[in-house]
């Protein structure tokens, strides 16, 4: 075997495997192992049950209509943080971190009370005849708002490495200012965008405190998976509520590798042909 | 296309950059802006490619008002220290984007752009090179892909921010002749920023040099080189012996021995401080006492590859002298012996109001 330069490889990679087996791989198969007493006739009616189906498009559905949201806005707050100074920057700036931080409750309440009937916002959206709060919209704000700093921070180091001069080349080049941004600057940041969204999705699917505040958790409709099983859990369900969560395990995992895939790809298209460079 | 500077003036802060700057380039000259860093030559480069924005002053295109321009509208091409190529795109879709951009109507056919890229990536001599990537270039290849790309919408006017500045001395050297070359193919109005004063003196047509955001003096390379205007321009050109002189009439003398200078400039005050400036390259040693000639002793000497360096001190100045290796050969020097020093040219300036900047190797 090669000689490496860099100590520590097997220390590194047994550490690795046992902290990942104790953090991630242990607990999930516990979920496995306890499912497996279901038959398999009993876990596909659990798991494709008219609530659970139900339930399964709302808190995907939500969560990629709040991943979206945060794309485009996260893009913008995090581009005006890089690129411009203006006073009171560093204030916002530690203002996208505060959905890190917040108790997720207070974030749910505080939510529920701006956009019910008669909050300070929910009073002027209900005139225009759009219900937020205690309804799949109030969900999609939560989540929006909880997402935020995921794709905000992913994308702030990637931007500040983009040289102004880039831009400039464009312009003498003779490219319009929406040009730049779509054949220049959007390329160069994408797969960095790709992770944001990816990691306020995860983070949206498995969300429960804001949520379950705003959504008004009518079933059917604006019930979101994680609620189902907690609801099951309090009728000792256990069993039934492993089977959801399965399922849900599952869904995440096939959209995560998929996005995975996608921001490889993203990431390597332009160094395919590497090798024997100049 | 000719570029007519007239008045240019920019400040950042209290920092003056530009102070109204006249400057003519005639068309398919090719400039040389130099000066050392912070003298204001690249926020010039940058105003007349729309990228910065005069606070005062006009910049006319072929006599035509072009200030307040868009950068995008110029049809100025530039290239950057830091090459600036877009990471994600190959080669080949690098030198493309100026004309994939071009509006619809504007825009040549497919087999139109693959042509032109084509024809300048073999100008530029790397058109084997057209799939790869940036990353996968040296610095000198993708120095050429950014001169390719900006050739590639056919500016007018060719603008460039120390081209070489980020390459090592070798590739700097094969690339500048190069580049005078391509210039001298394609008469193209051309601009460049450099500290480097060989690669001015080598390359352009026409030196600008600049300091603290003045220009001290325009000339042909040889002008600015054998008759510099100021004693800055002196100093930058090249390593200069800075002597204290006092003014005689028509005459100048240099050293404490009273030994003979140089002719005083017309319109210099005729008695008072003065200094006489003289090339290491231009002082001749002598082993025995010669008439007017300045006693010094050796502190050092070094061969530095055709030429050998001697320093000596004069009193408690040192003097920095370049002989030949022959000449070097003859003398054979050694430290702490006694020689005399007779300059052979010799330019006498009247003592400066301000302390010189950096630059030559000033006593």
């Amino acid at each position: 075997m090669q000689r490496r330069v860099l100590p520590g490889f097997g220390l590194s990679l047994g550490y690795t495997l046992v902290y990942l087996s104790l953090l991630i791989l242990l607990p999930l198969s516990g979920l496995a192992f306890k499912a497996s007493s279901l038959s398999f006739d009993q876990f596909w009616d659990i798991a494709t049950g008219e609530r659970a189906l139900a339930s399964y498009r709302v808190t995907f559905g939500a969560s990629l209509a709040a991943a979206a949201i945060n794309g485009v806005f996260g893009l913008v707050v995090a581009w005006m943080l890089v690129r411009y100074p203006f006073p009171g920057k560093r204030f916002v700036d530690a203002l996208v971190d505060l959905p890190f931080a917040l108790p997720t409750a207070v974030a749910g309440i505080t939510l529920a009370t701006l956009y019910a009937g008669n909050g300070w916002i929910g009073r002027h959206l209900e005139a225009f005849g759009w219900k937020v709060a205690y309804t799949p919209y109030g969900i999609v704000v939560a989540l929006t708002f909880i997402g935020l700093p995921f794709v905000v921070r992913t994308l702030q180091p990637v931007i500040e490495d983009i040289e102004p001069e880039i831009e400039e080349a464009a312009a003498s080049l003779g490219a319009s200012r929406l040009q730049t941004f779509v054949r220049v600057l959007l390329p160069a940041i994408f797969p960095a965008l790709l992770t944001g969204v990816t990691l306020a999705f995860s983070r949206a699917v498995g969300e429960y405190g804001s949520v379950i505040f705003i959504a008004g958790n009518m079933p059917l409709i604006s019930e979101i998976t994680p609620l189902l099983i907690i609801s099951k859990l309090e009728q000792y369900d256990v069993v039934g509520a492993t089977a959801l969560a399965i399922v849900m395990l599952v869904l995440s995992f096939i959209l995560l590798l998929a996005v995975n895939t996608l921001q490889w790809w993203a990431a390597n298209r332009h160094k395919a042909t590497s090798g024997e460079a100049r | 296309m000719s570029i007519e500077i007239r008045g240019i003036g920019k400040r950042f802060g209290n920092f003056v950059a530009l102070d109204d700057i006249q400057l003519d380039i005639p068309t398919g000259e090719l400039v040389a802006l130099l000066g050392p860093s912070g003298c204001g030559k690249t926020t010039l480069l940058r105003i007349i490619a729309g990228m910065e924005t005069a606070d005062s002053g006009q910049v006319l295109f072929s006599g035509a008002e072009a200030t307040h321009l868009h950068a995008r509208e110029r049809k100025v091409g530039f290239v950057f220290q830091h090459y600036a190529l877009f990471r994600h795109m190959s080669v080949f879709e690098n030198v493309a984007f100026g004309l994939r951009v071009k509006p619809r109507k504007e825009r040549p056919p497919e087999a139109e752009i693959r042509r032109r890229v084509m024809d300048l990536l073999k100008l530029v001599q790397l058109d084997w090179l057209a799939e790869r990537y940036p990353s996968q270039l040296s610095g000198g290849q993708r120095q050429r892909i950014a001169l390719a790309r900006a050739l590639a919408v056919e500016p007018e006017v060719l603008l460039l921010d120390e081209p070489f500045g980020a390459l090592d001395t070798k590739v700097r050297k094969e690339l500048r002749r190069w580049l005078r070359r391509l210039h001298d193919e394609m008469h193209i109005s051309s601009v460049f920023v450099t500290h480097d004063q060989e690669e001015a003196l080598e390359v352009a047509d026409r030196v600008v040099v600049m300091n603290r955001g003045k220009i001290e003096q325009i000339g042909t390379p040889d002008e600015v080189y054998s008759n510099p205007a100021t004693p800055f321009v002196y100093q930058f050109l090249g390593n200069v012996n800075v002597f204290h002189s006092r003014v005689h009439g028509a005459w100048a003398e240099i050293g404490r021995a009273g030994a003979e200078g140089g002719a005083v400039p017309e319109g210099s005050p005729a008695h008072g401080d003065a200094m006489a400036f003289v090339r290491p390259h231009d002082i001749d040693i002598e082993r025995s006492p010669v008439a007017g000639g300045l006693e010094s002793s050796v502190q050092d000497v070094h061969a530095i590859g055709p030429v050998v360096r001697v320093e000596l001190a004069h009193g408690s100045e040192l003097i920095e002298v370049e002989l030949t290796r022959e000449r070097a050969t003859e003398l054979a020097l050694a430290k702490g012996q006694q020689v005399w020093l007779r300059p052979r040219q010799v330019k006498v300036f009247a003592a400066p109001t301000q302390p010189l900047e950096e630059g030559g190797s000033g006593i």
